[in-house]
């Protein structure tokens, strides 16, 4: 995962909302599953919608498709 | 604990002030709490406490906690400040809210204006709605709440009339004055933590009989005959002054004026208590509101706040009039707390009033009687 988890973890630990929200969407685009894809998306939504980051309505719209929200 | 309050509610001339237990029993504090705080317009914050759209601050109001929040259509609300899902507390620090308020337990997420509008993982890990969560119906749950001369208002029970309702009296009474008021910043608010219980910070503030006592500072130019009383039963009380002089600084600059005033307010000036815990000051060029929030029994924390008629006056002399209210405020300190302790003599009558001098807070009296016994006839009606 190149050092994601890592990145991540440092991201957490400052509070950096939109670091996470690329990362986040990062995990999702080698997800191994539906479910695991849905999963870091909706961290990256979350994250996206907290820190009022424009990538929320993308996001949103994504997880609408995979019927997720 | 039930009190005798058929003294009380004389006419001044024989009555007695409220018995001790209204100032040191936990059970009357409880009663209190619910009859005159929770079920009226309570003063709560100021809007000047979230300046910007976005900012968000955490208060407590008698163990409630709350959320005051500006949102981005820069409307002031409040909030129970606890998530829909578990409880948790929401905001824990003053902030600014970016986007939405996420809740640091599993993160469900709150738009700026209480909406509901994420619950991540709620129909299971990446599912994230669920046919039993109906978001629309799980936003933020809002307090009633009324903003005037810049105090945030609020109705913890939501059983009051609507506020204009409530105090249309004073609200036209005070008429003049409605243009914008504008709080002068850092250098013009001071709390002062009191050991006393807050019922005794407004029985003082509504009277004008122990100023030439307490605030000998003010005899030279303020005597007794100048002050008249105001009384409104059941709804608020204080004094006014004919002979109001507006602070100067060392160059003779004065504030600027509210505008479109009447002849009245040339050298007049009114201070009004307004039930339960708001006292309030309106003069020519500048106003102040003093929260008094009741942290327990027998402590008070008084948050005061100075506005003026225009956003940029000069900081000296703001500074200069902050200095001289606190000055006064702190005068009032020592006889509100000796109050306090004197309600712990046993047998203490509740005091007599002088019929003169005392209509104001015997007013204040017979409003928290009146209360106090509607609440107990409800509570024996209620079993
Ligand atoms: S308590 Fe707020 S999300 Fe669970
Ligand atoms: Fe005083």
């Amino acid at each position: 995962m190149n050092g994601l988890d890592a990145r991540m973890r440092a991201a957490h630990e400052v509070g950096d909302g939109p670091a996470l929200v690329a990362l986040y969407q990062e995990a999702a685009e080698t997800a191994q599953s539906d479910m695991a894809c849905g999963f870091f998306l909706t961290h990256a939504f979350v994250h996206a919608l907290e820190s009022g980051d424009a990538r929320a309505d993308d996001l949103k719209a994504r997880l609408r498709g995979m019927g997720r929200i | 604990m039930t009190t005798d309050l058929s003294t009380v509610i004389r006419p001044i001339a024989s009555a007695h002030g409220l018995p001790n237990a209204h100032y040191t029993d936990p059970g009357v504090h409880a009663e209190e709490r619910a009859a005159l705080l929770f079920d009226e317009w309570a003063g709560l914050a100021v809007a000047a406490d979230v300046p910007e759209p976005g900012d968000a601050r955490p208060v407590e109001f008698l163990g409630v906690p709350l959320l005051l929040l500006r949102g981005r259509d820069d409307v002031v609300r409040v909030f129970h400040n606890i998530c829909r899902h578990r409880g948790m507390i929401l905001v824990s620090e003053p902030r600014r809210i970016e986007g939405a308020i996420r809740c640091p337990y599993h993160s469900w997420c709150y738009a700026h204006d209480g909406r509901l509008v994420a619950t991540p993982h709620v129909g299971g890990p990446g599912m994230n709605t669920h046919a039993g969560i109906d978001r629309d119906a799980l936003g933020l749950v809002e307090v009633p709440s009324h903003i005037w001369r810049d105090v945030i208002f609020v109705n913890l029970n939501g059983n009051a009339a609507p506020f204009e309702e409530a105090h249309a009296d004073l609200l036209d009474r005070w008429r003049e004055f409605d243009s914008p008021h504008h709080h002068g910043g850092a250098d013009s608010r001071f709390t002062l933590d009191v050991n006393t219980n807050w019922k005794l910070a407004v029985e003082n503030y509504c009277e004008s009989y122990h100023l030439p006592w307490v605030h000998p500072g003010l005899n030279s130019y303020s005597r007794l005959e100048d002050h008249y009383h105001i009384e409104a039963p059941g709804r608020y009380s204080g004094q006014g002054t004919y002979v109001y002089r507006q602070i100067r600084g060392e160059d003779g600059a004065v504030f600027p004026d509210f505008p479109v005033l009447s002849q009245k307010w040339d050298a007049g000036a009114e201070y009004i208590a307004l039930y339960p815990n708001v006292l309030l000051g309106a003069q020519r060029d500048h106003a102040f509101a003093i929260i008094l929030e009741p942290r327990g029994l027998d402590r008070t924390v008084e948050h005061v706040h100075l506005y003026y008629a225009s956003p940029e006056t000069d900081e000296a002399l703001r500074a200069q009039n902050t200095a001289q209210w606190k000055l006064v405020f702190e005068e009032d300190v020592s006889v509100v707390e000796g109050m306090q302790k004197g309600r712990h003599t046993p047998g203490f009558d509740g005091g007599r009033f002088s019929p003169v001098m005392d209509g104001p807070t015997h007013l204040f009296h017979a409003w928290v009687a009146g209360k106090i016994a509607a609440h107990r006839q409800r509570a024996v009606a209620a079993e």
